[in-house]
């Protein structure tokens, strides 16, 4: 840590220089050139339809959560692990119990916002917003925060653990802590391509961290590049036309820089902002917005891919998903306010397919997290926790599915609504 | 990490009127009737807020605006090319579960909370060592503790006749600490409301813990356009921002004054990366870019550097950027080297501190200003009186009883807390949604506070001369500004398919 905050000096002293030396140029921003087409989606007939979730259990605290006000959630086989705004709780899938643990108990702050799960070790690890970073092995909590380690805020959004590496976004750049070798290492805008410093959310895949970092887009770590010593290890991942009030170009780039979360998964990045969704293969962008998909909204908390084909957004009104990417189709779940039935909504480039009525989808049309579970999904709400039982899931699409034929359920389509 | 907590509470518990707005009317009385006069647009949000189950969202109007914060048609990015979705030109809402938490019973003291740079300290954010802000926080601070008491004096929080009280935080912008202070306001303090920040780093940590946190975040003192431009539903801006008084002065030197060549210096911070921005934009997208944009670092004294450049691109005037003292330097040593350019600076410049280190150099520089305070109205005079009373002989401040921009704005800012907090009751949500909701502009001592989809003020801002001995303020009326093309009613000017959906 010492050497890099040196490093860090060093550089700054020579951007003083030049900054003070040289003028700041007024560059002129020629309007960007339009960016290449993504390739058009695949034909789909009517009938071809996405998997459906239409079996759902709700939790509150009333089931045992230690708070209504869900911010994370992580499945751990049999396990899963979630982060409310006073406590923290673990469902076991075999019994249908909640553990809890609250402050009293040696959490060591009450809101958990990020959860990541060591599989080697079997350590869970938390961002806490306010708190720090905590370490849950073997029934007792270990507590990381600015005075006692080189976490650099103790308002931490995300955590995720890479190979012997811990990684915690804050509020104020990013923290590395070595489990082997109990160094942490920063990373700002002095050693990284943070033009804001502001980590909102970070995730690890194949060799790459991604961090989601609000005012600087989603920047890439290459694992493998930084070991080497050789070459920059970071890639960041930006709005091309700059602006904040504008997206010139849907396909461009990413959507905004405002950037909430990133989620990696086979070849796709996937990434959620406040101001719509996107999706890069590596060679070309995709912007989603609600307006023109049937996404529940464009602001969005976080997300969770399950495959380079198919992602779940946790939306403010609801929960979108991007159920297959290579056909353009869509599905919205969301909670009726007035019946409190739920709903989901299916829709292809923009034009709604089917309306399924079911008792039960997500808990409340506010989410805040989501998380893939084998075959399950979880949601996080404002006002509850959503496990969807994937019985019967199938990626992509499929003709005259079984969940079409299920007796609880009511399918209206498109032009029986007419 | 270090803060206090300050109590203004005066409890003289007889029952008044507090602040009732023109032309209210008293309204039925039903459980969340307030408990003080409120206009029928009011009573309308608050039945409808109160008439929600968890999973329900307001059905009122949300705000919406033709364009962003007034831009011309010339001065919007890439004008050549419709974009292909166009934000903040609809209100955020809030569609969380939070209208339903139930009123607490067993508070003492409404808590509302205040983060800004007191203290002086070491900050990343704000470009190392913090370089005066605290005048200006401690400004914005006096403003915010004259609004609690006021409404103390008039019966504090009327529902329960208990005082308000200010929970004070210092901003400390070392390693985002100001993130820390407001997951202490909202979790540990349990405040209802928070006003703050001013440094535009610090700011933006601070709301997106508000964000998080659900509680409502008031602005009076970072005129940052980005600080608006993150489409949280729990903020508010309560003062004019740079990008308003960038595209007045934008509009004066190169459509007013046809000027062709203007050079920029500015502070090597936030305040003055972004402070510039609009005006290095418009001015390129006017067709005279700027020619020299120089950037300093906060504490230097010598500018000759800097001013060698600028004076060798050979420049019509120059745009100062950043604190008044700066200002005021880099002004005597144009002038001493005979750079007799006209001088524009920013609105922390139009101040007495400026004047006193340039001297007779400030006679004819022009700055922008986010209100008027030559405004001819006796709410403002009254308070000035006020004002004047509280604290000239307040040690604790040292008898600063001068009303300027960071104190009137803090203290309509806090007004608008406490009225949100009378009229909502403790709910932060519903705090929230008699502010968003409102259509009326707020009658502020700083003027008519009028907020945007963005929930930003966007009423005028003023160009301010400082000629025969004194700042005077004028309007884009008074000077005759033309404004550029406004794009035609009804016309988003965005690409964004519709849904072809029933």
């Amino acid at each position: 840590m010492i050497s890099i905050l040196r490093i860090a000096g060093i550089a700054t002293g020579i951007f003083t220089v030049v900054l003070v030396c040289f003028p700041v140029r007024a560059a002129e921003s020629p309007t960007p050139a339009a960016p290449p087409q993504s390739p058009p989606p695949a034909a789909a007939a009517d009938d071809e339809l996405p998997y459906v979730y239409t079996h759902w259990k709700h939790f509150t605290t009333a089931d045992g959560l230690p708070n209504d006000h869900i911010f994370a959630i992580k499945a751990d086989g049999p396990r899963v692990w979630v982060g409310t705004e006073d406590g923290l709780a673990c469902y076991d899938k075999t019994t249908g119990k909640f553990r809890v643990w609250k402050e009293k108990d040696g959490l060591p702050w009450r809101a958990v916002t990020g959860i990541d799960v060591d599989k080697k070790t079997g350590d869970v690890w938390l961002a806490l917003f306010g708190g720090g970073l905590a370490r849950f092995s073997g029934g007792r909590f270990d507590h990381f925060h600015q005075l006692n380690s080189g976490l650099v805020n103790d308002v931490v959004y995300g955590v995720a653990v890479e190979n012997d590496n811990v990684w915690a976004a804050t509020t104020a750049g990013a923290s590395r802590y070595n489990v082997k070798t109990r160094q942490w290492t920063i990373f700002t805008e002095k050693n990284a391509p943070m033009e804001e410093i502001w980590n909102y959310g970070v995730s690890y895949d194949q060799g790459k961290v991604y961090l989601a970092v609000w005012g600087s887009g989603c920047l890439e770590y290459d694992v493998a590049v930084a070991n080497s010593g050789k070459g920059d290890p970071w890639k960041a991942y930006l709005d091309p036309d700059g602006e904040m009030e504008i997206d010139l170009y849907r396909d461009d780039g990413i959507i905004h820089v405002i950037v909430t979360g990133a989620s990696h998964v086979e070849d796709a990045l996937w990434i959620s902002t406040y101001f719509g969704t996107c999706r890069y293969d590596g060679r070309h962008w995709r912007g989603f917005y609600a307006k023109e998909t049937g996404l529940p909204s464009d602001f969005t908390n976080n997300l969770k891919a399950r495959s380079s084909n198919e992602c779940y957004f946790a939306h403010d009104k609801g929960l979108g998903v991007v159920a297959d990417f290579r056909t353009d189709t869509y599905v919205a779940y969301t909670r009726d306010p007035n019946t409190l039935r739920g709903k989901a909504r299916i829709y292809r480039s923009g034009r709604l397919l089917k309306e399924v009525d079911m008792e039960r989808s997500v808990p409340h049309n506010f989410q805040i997290a989501v998380e893939v579970d084998g075959n399950d999904i979880w949601a996080g709400t404002g006002k509850g926790l959503g496990w969807g039982i994937g019985k019967g899931y199938y990626p992509g699409v499929k003709a005259n599915p079984d969940w079409l034929h299920e007796k609880h359920i009511a399918v209206v389509s498109r032009q029986e609504r007419k | 990490m270090r803060s206090f907590s300050l109590s203004c509470m005066i409890l003289i518990l007889f029952a008044a009127v507090v602040q009732a707005e023109p032309g209210a009317r008293p309204s039925n009385p039903t459980a969340w009737h307030p408990p003080l006069a409120v206009d029928a647009e009011t009573l309308k949000i608050l039945e409808e807020v109160n008439s929600l189950n968890a999973y329900q969202v307001p059905n009122l109007p949300l705000k919406t605006d033709e364009n962003y914060a007034h831009t011309s048609r010339d001065l919007e990015p890439f004008r050549h090319v419709t974009p292909y979705k166009r934000h903040f030109l609809e209100q955020m809402e809030y569609y969380g579960a939070g209208r339903t938490i139930p009123e607490p019973e067993d508070v003492k003291t409404v808590k509302i909370g205040f983060i800004g740079p007191i203290e002086p300290t070491v900050s990343v954010a704000t470009g190392g060592k913090s370089h005066n802000e605290e005048l200006l926080g401690k400004k914005m601070l006096q403003g915010c503790v004259l609004a609690i008491e006021e409404a103390n004096a008039q019966g504090g929080y009327l529902r329960r006749n208990i005082p308000f009280e200010l929970v004070v935080s210092n901003d400390n912008g070392l390693w985002g600490s100001s993130g820390n202070e407001i997951i202490k306001q909202a979790y540990k303090d349990n405040v209802w409301a928070i006003l703050g920040t001013i440094d535009g780093a610090n700011s933006h940590i601070a709301i997106r813990v508000a964000l998080k946190a659900e509680v409502p975040m008031m602005n009076s003192g970072d005129m940052d356009p980005t600080f608006i431009e993150t489409n949280i539903p729990w903020v508010f801006r309560c003062v004019g921002d740079d990008r308003q008084m960038n595209y007045l002065l934008a509009d004066y030197l190169f459509r007013k004054l046809k000027m062709k060549r203007v050079g920029i210096i500015r502070a090597s911070n936030r305040y003055g990366r972004f402070g510039v921005r609009e005006i290095r934009d418009s001015a390129r997208r006017l067709g005279y870019p700027i020619p020299i944009e120089m950037a300093y670092q906060l504490g230097q004294t010598d500018f000759s550097l800097h001013l060698d450049r600028i004076q060798a691109a050979n420049v019509d005037a120059v745009v100062h950027w950043g604190n008044a003292d700066d200002g005021a330097r880099i002004l005597n040593q144009m002038r001493a080297r005979g750079m007799n350019q006209p001088f524009f600076v920013c609105d922390r410049c139009v101040s007495r501190e400026f004047v006193e280190i340039a001297g007779k150099n400030a006679d004819g520089v022009i700055g922008c200003y986010p209100w008027n305070p030559d405004r001819k109205d006796p709410k403002l005079d009254a308070f000035r009186e006020r004002f004047r009373k509280r604290f000239e002989n307040d040690e604790k401040f040292g008898k600063d009883a001068e009303v300027e921009t960071y104190s009137a704005h803090a203290y309509d800012g806090m007004n608008m807390l406490i009225w949100a907090i009378q009229v909502a009751g403790l709910n932060r949500a519903k705090i929230r949604d008699v502010l968003a909701y409102r259509t009326q502009p707020w009658p502020g001592v700083t003027g008519d506070i009028i907020f945007s989809a963005a929930m930003d003020d966007i009423g005028e801002v003023y160009l301010a001369k400082y000629e025969n001995g004194r700042w005077r303020y004028y309007s884009r009326e008074d000077l005759a500004i033309p404004r550029g093309p406004q794009r035609p009613p009804g016309d988003r000017g965005e690409l964004i398919a519709s849904p072809q959906n029933p």
